[in-house]
């Protein structure tokens, strides 16, 4: 499949709360698209829909308007999901298990033959460097070890398109490093990436293009090389800031 | 046809999954212990009987085996659901190809496996307590036991069923009480139906009625368990048509079960 892998038109999500029915509108007609092997970065404070544009793009929620696909396939749907690899924000897994059941287990949900599946798991492990803990029940994991993890099972299925929420949460700095080369590795074997983070050096090292959603609305896409070179912006904090509207404080100074 | 065993493989990744993480929680052994020290207790509660002590073992450790499997069933159902999304565990289950009716399914058949091996490791201590305490055999204590504690376990389906599906709607404290009240009340359904009918009063009655056809009846099934646990011969054919009502229940709840989780969003 070539051109559009990844578009929203008009994507909008309002939740009802249970006590009073007052509805808030979490995402507001956002369109974002993404095209095949591009690496988007969706970029945001805190609360501004990230992972509620993710989750719709998953399935895991229904839009309250407007429309969203996956691979050309409306998002949720099973043929979709079969192709997509998916990391949430601070994974959590079967504390019972191990890590080498647990990947095995997700294998087997998308319905990959055992032998293939033994074979994904230890080039997995071995790729986020956690073969010698494999067989160790994930209640003994640190965080940084379920994210390692999680980013093993989100490639299991050898995705077509990833979506990532903040990948870099709970990582070292070498886990961070890790993180890249194997987003290094990804872009170059043609994987789309789609990704949210806070991490503004990450997101300019490994994206094409950005995405800014505030308060939710999606209120800027641009590709970073358009950033960087031809901007008046110094990099892309400032670009981030300006979008939003704040002023860079690291002007001003508190009275001495 | 590969299409076909491919989506029944992924209910058996679930039920697999479901079942180790089940046995591997040291709770669950505890209940074990808990059933051993009631069956211990039975054991000198019927010395202290006038020749009625294998008659208080039987009774008194059929119904702590019944009793314990059915916390275990209630307290591990009714989470079942609701303890994948609190872990958000349900996150990475329902963005791969897996449907409502699957993961219902796989849950609901990895509970009631581990459910299922309590009950027989139960029941075969509680037929090697009876051997050591009355002259019969190990093997013919193990044949006057298997009945009975079969209907306990199709009776714990039954409640594991209950469970699952009140955990897909309901809140933590609720789901428990109606599981609860939905396991009593299909013990005494036939009383309730009698009492509408003594009252003479027609709304009473169609309101009992109602209760009784829309909500399980297990009163027959705890009949025929009696009689099979003293020796009478049990009427196959009952016992035939309470196992297909049981289980056209079930079927009955999780495809309920599956519909609500199938349509609900995780935020």
């Amino acid at each position: 499949m070539t051109g559009c892998l990844i578009e929203t038109k008009g994507l909008t999500k309002e939740v009802v709360s249970q006590f009073l029915r007052k509805r808030t509108c979490i995402l507001d007609g956002v369109d974002i698209t993404v095209e095949q092997g591009q690496t988007f970065g969706l970029l945001g404070l805190n609360g501004a829909g990230k992972t509620t544009t993710i989750k719709l793009l998953l399935g895991l929620l229904k839009p309250t308007a407007g429309t969203a696909t996956v691979l050309g396939r409306t998002a949720g749907s099973r043929d979709a999901l079969q192709k997509i690899g998916f990391l949430p924000e601070n994974p959590y897994f079967y504390s019972q298990l191990t890590a080498r059941e647990c990947l095995l287990f997700m294998a087997s949900l998308f319905g990959v033959p055992k032998e293939i599946a033994r074979e994904r798991t230890e080039k997995l492990l071995s790729l986020v460097k956690m073969s010698t803990n494999a067989n160790l029940p994930m209640n003994k994991y640190s965080k940084g070890m379920l994210q390692r993890i999680g980013i093993a099972q989100s490639l299991i299925n050898e995705p077509q398109v990833i979506f990532w929420d903040e990948p870099m949460s709970g990582l070292d700095i070498i886990g961070r490093r890790d993180v890249r080369h194997i987003l290094h590795n990804l872009k170059e074997e043609g994987c789309t990436i789609f990704f949210n983070s806070h991490l503004l050096p990450d997101v300019s090292e490994i994206c094409d293009t950005i995405g800014i959603l505030h308060k939710g609305k999606l209120i800027a896409q641009e590709k970073i090389a358009t950033i960087s070179t031809q901007g008046h912006y110094k990099d892309l904090e400032t670009y981030f800031l300006q979008s939003i509207g704040e002023t860079d404080d690291s002007t001003q100074r508190l009275p001495q | 046809m590969s299409q076909c065993l491919n989506e029944f493989q992924k209910i058996f990744a679930i039920a697999l999954n479901t079942y180790r993480e089940i046995i591997r929680d040291r709770i669950f052994y505890s209940f074990f212990v808990f059933v051993i020290f009631i069956i211990l207790l039975a054991v000198v509660l019927g010395n202290l009987s006038v020749g009625q002590d294998e008659r208080i073992l039987r009774d008194v450790g059929l119904a702590a085996i019944g009793l314990i499997g059915g916390i275990i069933a209630i307290f591990a159902g009714c989470n079942l659901v609701s303890k994948e999304i609190d872990k958000k565990t349900i996150f990475v289950i329902f963005t791969k190809p897996v449907t409502g009716w699957q993961f219902i399914a796989g849950k609901y058949l990895g509970l009631s496996a581990a459910v299922l091996l309590m009950v027989t490791l139960m029941g075969l201590f509680m037929s090697g307590v009876l051997s050591a305490a009355s002259p019969h055999s190990f093997g013919s204590q193990i044949n006057s036991l298997l009945l009975p504690v079969v209907l306990v376990q199709l009776e714990l389906l039954l409640v594991i069923a209950i469970a699952i599906f009140f955990s897909t709607f309901a809140t933590p404290v609720m789901r428990v009480l109606f599981t609860l009240g939905m396991w009593l009340i299909a013990h005494l359904g036939g009383s309730l139906r009698e009492f509408g009918r003594l009252s003479n009063n027609h709304p009473l009655q169609t309101l009992t009625n109602a209760i009784y056809w829309t909500l399980p009846d297990l009163a027959n099934l705890t009949r025929a368990r009696n009689l099979l646990m003293y020796g009478n011969q049990g009427n196959h054919e009952v016992i035939t048509l309470i196992t297909c009502y049981i289980i056209s229940y079930v079927l009955i709840l999780l495809i309920m079960a599956s519909i609500i989780t199938e349509h609900r969003e995780f935020s």
